[in-house]
């Protein structure tokens, strides 16, 4: 045996392989490839693999070098069959094997039968062997080169095994196994391995593009959220804008209004000024259609509105749907001419408009419902009960007569509770301040019903800088002189008292009358909203309960959380 | 001199308008109520001229006790309000004469004007709630009792007056005539002398032609007179 020829032919068939991989390399950046980055049991990923291996392997045949005769070629098609195999499957490893079979048998010569079960069995070999290692649950090795390239070798000592079988005359076979070994031996397995390697390489890279692309989808929604709820203006826009910016690392980045810019950062912001009026034209578009404008400067025109010398070369204007999917603004990214819109990004802002539009409207059915509740705690401070006040100022017309000391001091009384009923309303409140404004109110009460009226409280200094949502004392103590003392014929008695039990601070306010009843609407606002109030800001384990025992008592208690001692 | 009566549940608004009435020679003041039941009882005992009468008073409001008079043998009513948009309101609509606590002179000076110039009698069928009577007051000793309609079997009147009989056969007099009981209630006219409360009836048992009577759920008789049998069938639906 000529070792030497033997070696030439080695490097020739390695050659010839190495166009082979440069082929493979090539069609593994078209997305034809996809199917092959998995094992799969999907017919019509099985079918994208068969017709690729089947090419392959045909041209494993066609790239065979002619060895001693024409009629018998050192060649590479076990590489497509084995691998059709490993990833298709037996069904598939078999079908590309005798594909590539009848190719070989149809170029005749010595070797043609034997050479065309050899494709076949090798095709069978691969199926078989990912059977294996599917069911060991060792799915990964299928794509491991080492066990790729050991496969392929043992297919090719298969395939000299058959030769040696099958051809005749035997010593020619033998002759020209011979020749074929050491080539074959060394360039098939070799081949395999750096296929699965460019399977594998992009495999990953469609994995790392994904990984990098929700990755910063994920970033972008963890550091935005929640800065447009408190408004859709030019600093929370800002703040949004820049977190895009720095995640997507576009060459700018746009937010606006229907009117105008409330947010730009990137190239360009010396004349992309915020607070200005929307010029662009695209931007106009997206908000007129609700559509999506994508202008890459080379199908359609990018030119800035703004100034004619403006770096940017293209943009992607997206809308920001609110109520009724109405547009309330648009996100716009940029990039400079230097550089390329790319797709990841363009998917990725329709993202984020996405999630900006809907972090909007929760915004503003948060500040609707936090409105709504001003507006509710308004009117409970505008509810002085004239009644009220006019007995009031009775009473102390009265008094003047017989003790003008008295008189002054419910004057000063009735101050204090019309001051604190007209307040602006605070959200908070310390106990001491509640108290003030219920013994404003009590002092005018006592003094109107002199004969019938007995207030006890107790409340422990301690307490005294407890907070609470402001106004939640006093509602339920009227209520408890108008809806219940007010109405006895007899003395009514009012117990005001505080507690804390564990970290809750409890208020109860009990009257003698028992005459409660829950009221739908109307008089109830002031006991309802106290409570919901409290609920609200502290959760539903919080708030106002009522027990009546009928014409004896009605105890209404109130529970806030009491923050640690600050 | 013109008697007053000044009712109020306030003490101070009682001395506030008493200070006021002081001034005028010809008023003499025949006393102060803190609610309306001490009221009625005045009513009844003192006959006062006219009564300062406040409208929120507990448990009885100063209208709902007109319910409880006789509105033919009423003394002259200054309502007394210091604020109520909607009773300010029928008040004005129909004449009555009213007072805005705290009161003012000049406005005290012209009510006193009207009553020297002679009590004219007041419609008070304007108000609807001074025609709806919701319990019925009784009168004892030295205390009103109060019945809910809901309480009562019937109401006879006799030559000592007017008895009222509650569900446990307890009989209490009242002041109110049968014809103002009837009016401002759902009570039934059976007999010249009796209404009763239909709720209450157990059975309607024919005497002889054209003589009927009710027992009731407490198991008394009340009489139904032929004149007014046909209009008790047809008030139960029967022929």
């Amino acid at each position: 045996m000529d070792i030497s020829s033997s070696l030439a032919l080695s490097v020739a068939l390695l050659q010839q392989t190495a166009i082979y991989l440069i082929i493979a390399y090539i069609l593994s950046r078209t997305p034809l490839f996809i199917p092959l980055t998995r094992t799969t049991v999907r017919w019509r990923h099985q079918i994208a693999c068969y017709v690729i291996f089947s090419l392959f392997c045909l041209m494993g045949v066609l790239l065979g070098l002619p060895v001693v005769n024409a009629n018998a070629q050192a060649n590479t098609p076990v590489i497509g069959a084995v691998l059709a195999g490993l990833l298709g499957g037996p069904g598939v490893g078999l079908a590309v094997g005798i594909t590539g079979g009848l190719y070989r048998y149809e170029l005749g010569g010595l070797f043609a039968l034997p050479a065309s079960i050899n494709i076949a069995v090798q095709g069978l070999l691969g199926g078989l062997t990912q059977r294996y290692l599917v069911r060991r649950g060792k799915t990964e090795l299928i794509f491991n080169p080492f066990l790729v390239g050991g496969i392929t070798f043992v297919a090719v000592l298969l395939e000299f095994g058959i030769d040696l079988a099958l051809a005749r005359p035997f010593d020619q076979a033998l002759y020209i196994v011979s020749r074929l070994a050491l080539p074959e031996l060394i360039a098939a397995p070799l081949g395999a391995a750096i296929f699965v390697e460019v399977l594998v390489d992009r495999r990953e890279r469609i994995e790392r593009a994904s990984r990098a692309f929700s990755g910063k989808a994920l970033e972008i929604a963890a550091h935005a959220d929640g800065v447009l709820r408190d408004g859709f203006n030019q600093e929370n826009a800002m703040l949004v804008a820049r977190i895009i910016y720095e995640q997507i690392g576009v060459g700018a980045v746009a937010i606006t209004d229907r009117e105008k810019i409330l947010a730009f950062i990137g190239i360009g912001n010396d004349h992309h000024v915020p607070g200005t009026q929307i010029a662009s034209r695209h931007t106009l578009q997206a908000i007129a259609n609700n559509e999506v404008v994508y202008a890459d400067g080379n199908e359609v025109a990018y030119q800035c509105s703004i100034s004619p010398t403006c770096k940017l070369g293209s943009n992607l204007v997206i809308p920001l749907a609110g109520e009724d999917g109405k547009v309330i603004g648009t996100i716009k990214l940029y990039e400079p001419k230097t550089k390329i819109f790319s797709m990841i990004n363009r998917t990725l802002g329709e993202g984020i408009a996405k999630l900006l539009s809907s972090q909007i409207l929760a915004g503003r059915y948060e500040q609707q419902r936090r409105f709504l509740m001003q507006s509710e705690i308004k009117l409970l401070h505008a509810q002085i009960n004239p009644h009220f006040v006019f007995n009031a100022l009775n009473t102390i017309q009265s008094i003047t007569y017989e003790d003008i000391d008295k008189a002054r001091s419910l004057i000063g009384d009735l101050s204090v509770f019309l001051r604190k009923n007209l307040k602006r309303p605070t959200e908070e409140a310390t106990l001491s301040d509640e108290i003030e404004h219920i013994d404003a109110f009590l002092h005018i009460q006592l003094a109107r019903f002199s004969d019938r009226l007995f207030v006890e409280t107790d409340i422990p200094e301690e307490l005294l800088t407890a907070r609470l949502p402001a106004f939640t004392l006093q509602p339920i103590v009227e209520n408890a002189v108008k809806h219940g003392t007010s109405q006895l014929l007899q003395a009514g008695r009012i117990r005001i008292a505080a507690k804390q039990l564990d970290n809750v601070l409890i208020l109860e306010v009990e009257d003698n009358a028992g005459l409660y009843e829950p009221r739908v609407g109307g008089d109830g606002l002031g006991l309802n909203l106290v409570d919901r109030r409290i609920k609200n800001k502290h959760g539903d384990s919080y708030g106002v309960t009522v027990v009546c025992e009928r014409n004896i008592s009605t105890l209404v208690t109130i529970r806030v959380p009491r923050e640690a001692a600050s | 001199m013109i008697n007053a009566l000044i009712v109020d549940d306030e003490p101070q608004a009682r001395r506030n308008l008493r200070r006021a009435l002081e001034g005028a020679k010809d008023i003499h003041i025949l006393g102060e109520c803190g609610n309306a039941f001490e009221a009625l009882t005045a009513i009844h005992k003192d006959k006062p001229d006219v009564v300062f009468l406040d409208i929120q008073m507990p448990q009885v409001t100063g209208i709902q006790m007109l319910s409880m008079l006789d509105h033919t043998k009423m003394p002259y009513i200054v309502f007394l309000t210091a604020y109520d948009e909607y009773a300010v309101e029928a008040f004005e609509k129909n004449a009555f004469d009213y007072l805005l606590k705290p009161v003012t002179n000049d406005r005290l000076e012209l009510t006193l004007q009207r009553l020297r110039s002679g009590l004219v009698s007041q419609n008070l069928g304007a108000l609807p709630e001074a025609n709806h009577l919701r319990q019925v007051p009784c009168f004892g000793q030295n205390t009103i009792f109060f019945l809910k309609i809901e309480e009562i079997e019937f109401i006879e009147s006799r030559m000592a007056g007017i008895f009222v009989t509650d569900i446990k056969g307890n009989e209490r007099p009242t002041a109110l005539p049968l014809s103002i009981l009837q009016n401002r209630t759902s009570l039934l006219r059976c007999h010249r002398q009796f209404l009763i409360n239909m709720d209450k009836v157990q059975k309607l048992n024919y005497v002889e032609s054209g003589v009927a009577k009710f027992v009731t759920t407490g198991g008394r008789t009340v009489p139904i007179s032929r004149r007014l049998l046909p209009s008790v069938k047809e008030w139960l639906g029967i022929k």
